[in-house]
């Protein structure tokens, strides 16, 4: 043995110090260890708490921050109670209920029909189909609801104006309610397929079969073994879309202001926009937005956590596949629609908007005469600096958010799952809060909390940033765990023990293999940036104007060929970016090494 | 009640490789027990599944009682639920939102068993099973072994005429197996239906069948009750895949009547049972269990007696495996207490009594890989 120890060991110094110097060292790192939970504390409570906080005082004042400042501030409970007993906050709310129960319930008729079609019939082009079933969340509703309504607008719209070609009577009318339902309905699917299909996928196809031989018809073991299975995949997915809707601003700003029906969303916005601004009032329906998806949230949680019936055994299935004979072409018929109807007709509506000088079309022949076509729309729209100005403020923005969020979201990522520092548990408890936060109350939060501070972050790009941080961090942190989680803990435990520190340990072993996963996380983070007009709304000024919110200014000053080309730029770039995450992502999966144990 | 179960030249194609199941025919007599025991991938899950009617066969006949339920030929495929048998899977499937009293009324509820009679059943079939404290338990509260308990009440309760049971003990650990199996006999008969078991642990097959069916590669090789499974193995691999792990290659010198002498290495002479089929002069592989080797027999009169040389030993507790060189060749014996009689490099006699050395042709697909 002292032959080996020699012959090993010979030059190497042992990693010792003395007994003094290490109970030193120990000192300074617990103090390191305390700094770093109290900063990232710090941090959240600066763009998460903060802003909230402002958010719940503004509901309980009727003072304006920007005319009077923050000096006479008059709480009372007052103002909330007024707008509780508002009869137009009443309507917001109804209208809202209405329109994101009317289209979660087409969302899950719609998800539920195509996971069913894709794990348990023997349709053909299958991947094809999961693909389509995925395909609107790539789709930023602000950019579907202006394609619809160059579609099925009552007056103008392309399919009437087809219609009316063809002698037949009905005419669409996307500026309703039940407008606004099929296109909520039918972008927001992929939601509750995500989940069902993955329930059918794991469930054991030997339940099915004890049914059957059991005496149970098709029908009946469907309705008494299937779904209560998937019961929980289906709820929870219903939830989800349902607060997804809640929140979106872009589509009844598009559909519901031509018809008047506003919602929750659009009639917070009206409040600011009006002279004066009513923001204390604006903050009050915001909390009442806030608490209504707070408990939708809680609600999902709970029934996601509830113990699942689908893994019982744990291990892959191969789901028995019903042989749908002829009708295997109508179920490809149906994914190949609704390919048609979320994709392709938008595509092509916002194309022919965007290149055509005059959007009216009299007959269908003048839709081929290429002489209505040309650049024109595209040449003002970039004539107009804003419009310039516009793209790189998103860019910008995008960059910032990833960069910040990424790097804020990997500390925070790994502080809760791989440390046991004491404060993780606020940590977080505090990150996941945004979840429960819709965009635009996010972006009133952001308003209270800045607007009458002097010099402070307000006016700037950077708010606006902040703002996209907090309301996304739910999300990269989750995407970012997943990646986390599968290093296995062993990896860096031995790294620990050939003696490099906790940071070091960091540097070389766990970010080289998380690469792939946060840099997926920032482009992620890019994106939604890209996209987000919620927030944007009430953040923006006309220097920091981004894309979403200039795209419905165009909109709403009544050019639509202006926006149908500032769509396009927009999806262009999206589709950029969305294929370039697809590439890192692949490279992430080649460099699988060492993961998952 | 329970029905005679007729299977004959059943065949099973999926779309790519060789016939999951090839020409298989048995028979299972009212209220008998058949086991069809073999290794993963030999066709025998297959096989009952054809008969449960979750699997289409793509020719023969499967009758169940006097009813023909599989017959592709004449297009008759009744549907499972028709079909009056009762299913237990390997995965329990008992269903994970229903207490066990709701799991075991299902199949009566599918039928109309007016209340009164059906709850008068559910009880009666789980004091048969054990559960009757656990009725009104959410099933995902019991143990393995409670949940294939379950299992098997939901497929008794309305008395099937035939009842189909697929891997239902691998799921669980060692102890519990061993329970349960002896438990699911007990049952089994006591209810007095028709059972078809699969399963691919030997020891299994032995305890719950009446007849053991072996399978290999979509083919039935054998079907008889256990004692001539273990003593007249119809193939070398049968008599491989039940245990009898030593093989001494030969050549048979004569035949008379059903056993003949085989000359292995060395020049020795031995006497085995041949199966039919076996000619004289052809080369042979003689195969012999381990636990019939008798060691330290001391009857040179006796055939078969011979010295091996003991090169190397397995203790293990209650018995002890002995590596033995003899023949020209390598045997493994096995023998029961917790001594250990031979050291390693001494010399034993053995006896190896001719009636369980079985000789089959050498030219026979090679023992099991």
């Amino acid at each position: 043995m002292a032959a080996d120890s020699t012959a090993l060991g010979a030059d190497i110094e042992p990693l010792t110090g003395s007994y003094e110097a290490s109970q030193r060292s120990a000192r300074l790192r617990a103090a390191g260890r305390w700094l770093w939970s109290a900063g990232l504390l710090v941090i959240l409570g600066f763009l998460v708490v903060y802003p909230v906080s402002m958010l719940l005082l503004g509901a309980l004042t009727n003072t304006n921050p920007v005319v009077d400042g923050f000096a006479t501030f008059n709480l009372s409970l007052e103002n909330f109670v007024t707008v509780l007993a508002n009869p137009n906050v009443h309507l917001a709310l109804i209208n809202s209920l209405i329109a994101c129960g009317g289209g979660t319930a087409l969302a899950v008729v719609i998800g539920l029909g195509f996971s069913w079609i894709v794990v348990r019939t023997n349709t053909p082009c299958k991947g094809f189909i999961a693909a389509v079933s995925l395909v609107p969340l790539f789709v930023p509703p602000l950019v579907a609801a202006v394609a619809w309504s160059i579609l099925a607008s009552p007056k103008s719209g392309l399919l009437n104006t087809l219609l009316a070609g063809l002698g037949i009577d009905w005419r669409f009318d996307v500026y309703s309610m039940p407008g606004m339902i099929v296109i909520f309905g039918v972008y927001y699917a992929p939601y509750v397929y995500m989940f069902t299909a993955s329930a059918l996928r794991n469930m054991d196809p030997a339940l099915e079969e004890a049914a059957e031989i059991s005496g149970a018809t098709a029908l009946s073991t469907l309705l008494t073994v299937t779904f209560p299975l998937i019961a929980p995949a289906i709820i929870s997915g219903m939830l989800l879309s349902f607060i997804v809707m809640l929140g979106i601003y872009g589509i009844p700003a598009v559909l519901g202001t031509p018809g008047d029906i506003p919602v929750l969303t659009t009639y917070i916005f009206k409040l600011t926009a009006w002279s004066p601004p009513l923001y204390s009032t604006a903050a009050a329906v915001a909390v009442i937005l806030m608490t209504v998806t707070g408990f939708l949230v809680w609600l999902q949680h709970r029934v996601v956590s509830a113990r699942s019936y689908i893994t019982v055994a744990g291990k892959a299935f191969r789901p028995a596949v019903m042989n749908l004979g002829r009708w295997r072409y109508f179920t490809l018929g149906l994914a190949i629609v609704y390919l048609v109807i979320v994709v392709v007709l938008p595509t092509l509506a916002l194309i022919v908007a965007a290149f055509r000088k005059f959007l009216f079309i009299r007959t269908m022949a003048s839709l081929f005469d290429a002489r209505q076509y040309s650049l024109i729309h595209f040449e003002r729209l970039f004539d107009n600096p804003l419009a310039l100005r516009s793209i790189v403020n998103t860019i910008e923005v995008g960059l910032i958010t990833a960069v910040i969020g990424g790097i804020l979201s990997f500390a925070i990522g790994y502080t809760i799952h791989r440390t046991r520092l004491s404060g993780r548990k606020s940590i977080d408890v505090i990150s996941t809060l945004p979840v429960a936060i819709p965009g635009l109350v996010i972006g009133v939060a952001y308003l209270w909390a800045w607007i009458g501070l002097p010099g402070g972050l307000y006016g700037t790009i950077w708010i606006l940033a902040l703002a996209f941080v907090a309301r996304f961090m739910p999300d990269t942190i989750k995407a970012l765990s997943t990646s986390l989680l599968q290093i296995h803990r062993e990896l860096e435990e031995a790294a620990w023990i050939c003696g490099t520190r906790m940071l070091g340990t960091i540097r070389m072993i766990v970010l080289p293999l998380a690469r792939p996963g946060v840099i997926a996380a920032m482009t992620l983070l890019f994106v939604l940036a890209i996209r987000e007009l919620g927030s944007s709304l009430f953040l923006y000024t006309s220097e920091t104007m981004v894309m979403a919110v200039l795209l419905l200014d165009y909109y709403e000053g009544g050019n639509v060929g202006i926006t149908a080309a500032f769509s396009l730029v927009q999806t262009i770039l999206l589709g950029v970016l969305i294929g370039f995450a697809h590439v890192l992502s692949r490279g992430g999966t080649d460099t699988g090494v060492g993961k998952a144990g | 009640m329970s029905a005679e179960l007729k299977v004959e030249h059943l065949r099973k194609v999926f779309s790519v490789g060789r016939p999951a199941i090839d020409d298989v025919s048995f028979r299972a007599t009212a209220g008998e027990i058949v086991v069809l025991l073999g290794p993963s991938g030999c066709g025998k899950t297959t096989t009952l599944r054809c008969v449960a009617g979750l699997e289409t066969p793509t020719s023969g006949e499967i009758a169940i009682g006097r009813e023909a339920v599989s017959v592709p030929a004449r297009g008759v495929l009744v549907p499972p639920r028709l079909r009056n048998i009762g299913m237990v899977f390997q995965s329990y499937a008992v269903w994970p939102h229903m207490t066990v009293r709701q799991n075991v009324t299902y199949p009566l509820r599918q039928r109309r068993v007016p209340r009164a009679e059906a709850g008068r059943k559910v009880d009666e079939v789980l004091a048969l099973v054990g559960l009757s404290e656990y009725a009104e338990r959410p099933v995902v509260s019991l143990s393995g072994g409670q949940m294939q308990r379950v299992a098997l009440a939901r497929s008794l309760v309305y008395q099937p005429q035939l009842l189909l049971l697929d891997e239902p003990l691998s799921n669980l650990d060692a102890k519990l197996r061993l329970r349960l199996r002896d438990d699911l006999r007990r049952i089994i008969k006591q209810t007095g239906v028709t059972a078809l078991y699969v399963t691919h642990d030997q020891s299994e097959a032995v305890v719950l069948g009446d007849r053991i069916g072996v399978m290999r590669d979509g083919k039935l090789l054998q079907i008889a009750p256990p004692n001539e499974i273990y003593n007249r193995p119809a193939d070398m691999f049968v008599a491989n895949f039940t245990g009898a792990s030593n093989a001494l290659p030969g050549r048979l010198l004569a035949r008379n009547g059903e056993f003949g002498t085989v000359e292995t290495g060395g020049g020795n002479r031995l006497t085995a049972w041949l199966p039919p089929g076996v000619a004289a002069g052809s080369e042979v592989n003689v195969a012999l269990r381990p636990e019939n080797i008798r060691l330290g027999v001391q009857a040179a009169a006796e055939p078969n007696h011979f010295t091996a040389r003991v090169t190397g030993q397995r203790y293990q507790g209650t018995q002890t495996i002995y590596e033995l060189a003899t023949l020209g060749g390598r045997l493994e014996a096995l023998e029961l207490g917790t001594n250990v009689r031979y050291p390693v490099g001494s010399d034993v006699e053995i006896l190896l009594p001719p009636e369980l050395c079985w000789a089959y042709s050498a030219q026979e697909a090679a023992p099991m890989e």
